[in-house]
């Protein structure tokens, strides 16, 4: 025994010396260092899962695991899982931004649209590349930039419209070239958008919604009732104030005003890493959920619209202040509104629960509704015609995808 | 057993004290780091200055604060790079080198579970980047959000000065 000791040690130490001078210094505590479980492919390892439903009930989801993007669907609420369908083949650097994710939308017709970051070189230039499946999933074509412009794209976010367009709107550098170029400062990135109407597999030229918003949040978009999207963001007001704002397109070519929804006066010249959740209710109201860290408010807050992203409530606060409440996520589901965070106690995250039954103008006392004692995804919502669902990707406890239960 | 892994820590150790001047040498900000940090600096006014690779404001402020070590050797300069996931040292000392900071105390952020660690610095933190907490050799703290005003960072550094020649 003690042999076998002298020699693990000796091992461990040849073990240490050896990964100390390949430059390998992740590696030497990699599971631990690691925000995932494992290095495979697998779901089990994803650090970032993202949830969809197909019009037919199938749960669909994209996750990013071992360094490649996968596909599975489920046809039993997430119980069982078909086998992944993997994306990406090529080894690239996804981006893993903390508000970075892979994203899936899916038409009536079961045609999947998938759009994901990854960091095209070693100054962290992000690319912003697409795909879609047209045979249920079996098999993707191969990945397209999104826009030809070369410049860093980030935070990328996609919808289908009713009649099959896909949009898509992400944060773009290009517009800094020409400033510098001008000897002016450019602040942030440009908020841009394309369609597609060919389902996702190309483009069209690139169009700017705002310029000089914040560059490394994700976006909120969603679909109002006719089908037009709406897009929640952190701008970069005057006096370099990063507070959300929204914009409501007429037409999937068409960005109307850009509005405020919150004057949290959050001034940072930073990445905040943390954007905003918008839902829209059959009726029209804008549901927004958004953290700051601003003079006038600090913490995680909720307000409506009920004129069409022109005008907002006042800010509801969210969560236990002293809890680090983040990642807020609201969605208007078939039952009303279902609102979820993390909050975290210094050992544990919570995932944190309201409800609403009267379009956000009460909400519930909140309810903790699962827990973990390691690294987390955000908590993301997800309805089908029936109810929502929570999708929680973690560390310790691995993927959870379960019903958000009425309030007794 | 245990025998044998302090041995791999001290060989390590040692190794990690003949990295090249060169390069800047990373330290693993693990649980426990932060009160480490703080007990290793009592008593001196220090900087830190979390930031990350992918941070654009950080690429900005970051050689700043190079000039600010070189021009205040009176402060501890020490920078964490708070990026979620670790597992980027070659691109963190090649940014520390170029700005200047090699010669400061370099920590990388190296437990998957992010929250925990800016937890232990600071509950309210959500993780933006980048940040700079002022340390006051009476262990007062200031901090910054965001990128650092640098006659503001010159005034405190003075401030600091003077306390020292009033001893």
């Amino acid at each position: 025994m003690r042999d076998l000791r002298a020699i693990l040690g000796a091992a461990a130490m040849a073990a240490v010396f050896t990964l100390w001078h390949g430059g390998a210094f992740a590696q030497m505590n990699h599971q631990h260092a690691s925000e995932a479980a494992c290095e495979e492919t697998l779901l089990r390892c994803a650090s970032k899962v993202t949830p969809a439903f197909a019009a037919d009930g199938t749960l669909w989801l994209v996750w990013m695991a071992g360094g490649q993007i996968s596909v599975a669907s489920s046809k039993d609420d997430g119980k069982t899982f078909s086998s992944p369908v993997q994306v990406t083949r090529e080894s690239l650097n996804l981006d893993w931004g903390p508000d970075a994710r892979p994203k899936i939308a899916i038409d009536g017709k079961g045609r999947i649209v998938l759009a994901f970051s990854i960091f095209r070189d070693k100054a962290f230039n992000g690319q912003v590349l697409a795909t879609q499946s047209t045979d249920g999933g079996k098999s993707f074509a191969p990945l397209r930039p999104i826009t030809a412009d070369n410049e860093s794209q980030r935070f990328e976010a996609i919808a289908l419209e009713p009649d099959g367009t896909a949009f898509a709107a992400w944060l773009d550098k290009r517009n800094r070239v020409p400033a510098r170029q001008n000897g002016k400062p450019h602040d942030g990135a440009g908020l841009f958008f394309a369609t597609s109407k060919d389902g996702g597999s190309t483009y069209l030229d690139a169009q700017l919604v705002a310029d000089n918003t914040c560059e490394c949040c994700r976006l909120g978009l969603a679909l109002d009732g006719h089908g037009r999207p709406v897009i929640v963001f952190r701008n970069i007001f005057e006096g370099g104030v990063r507070d959300h704002a929204v914009v409501t397109f007429s037409g999937s070519a068409s960005p109307g005003e850009v509005h405020r929804v919150s004057r949290d006066d959050w001034q940072i010249a930073a990445c905040p890493h943390h954007g905003p959740s918008l839902s829209i209710s059959p009726n029209g109201t804008y549901h927004v959920a958004w953290y700051t860290n601003g003079k006038a408010r600090k913490g995680l807050f909720y307000a409506r619209s009920t004129d069409g992203g022109k005008t907002f409530s006042n800010p509801l606060p969210v969560g236990e202040p002293s809890r680090s409440p983040s990642r807020p996520q609201v969605i208007a589901g078939p039952e009303g509104l279902v609102m979820v965070w993390k909050e975290f106690d210094g050992e544990k995250t919570e995932v944190k629960l309201m409800t609403s039954q009267d379009d956000g103008a009460t909400w519930s006392t909140s309810r903790a509704i699962a827990s973990t004692t390691d690294n987390s995804d955000h908590p993301l919502l997800v309805s089908d015609s029936r109810r929502v669902y929570l999708s929680w990707m973690t560390k310790a406890d691995g993927y959870r995808f379960q019903p958000i239960e009425r309030q007794p | 057993m245990k025998r044998e892994l302090l041995a791999a820590a001290f060989l390590l150790g040692t190794l990690s004290a003949a990295a090249t001047a060169d390069d800047a040498e990373l330290k693993s900000f693990e649980r426990g780091s932060w009160q480490q940090i703080l007990r290793s600096h009592a008593g001196r006014p220090t900087l830190v200055h979390f930031w990350g690779v992918t941070c654009g404001p950080c690429k900005v402020e970051l050689p700043q604060l190079g000039k600010f070590m070189k021009d205040h050797p009176g402060i501890d300069v020490v920078t964490i790079s708070a990026d979620l996931v670790p597992n980027l040292p070659e691109a963190t000392q090649s940014m520390l080198q170029k700005a200047g900071l090699s010669a400061a105390e370099n920590w990388m952020f190296s437990d998957g579970f992010a929250d925990r660690l800016r937890f232990e610095i600071d509950p309210a933190w959500q993780g933006d980047i980048p940040r700079t907490m002022l340390i006051a050799r009476g262990g007062a703290v200031t901090t910054i959000e965001g990128a650092a005003e640098m006659p503001e960072l010159d005034k405190w550094a003075q401030g600091q000065a003077a306390t020292t020649g009033s001893r």
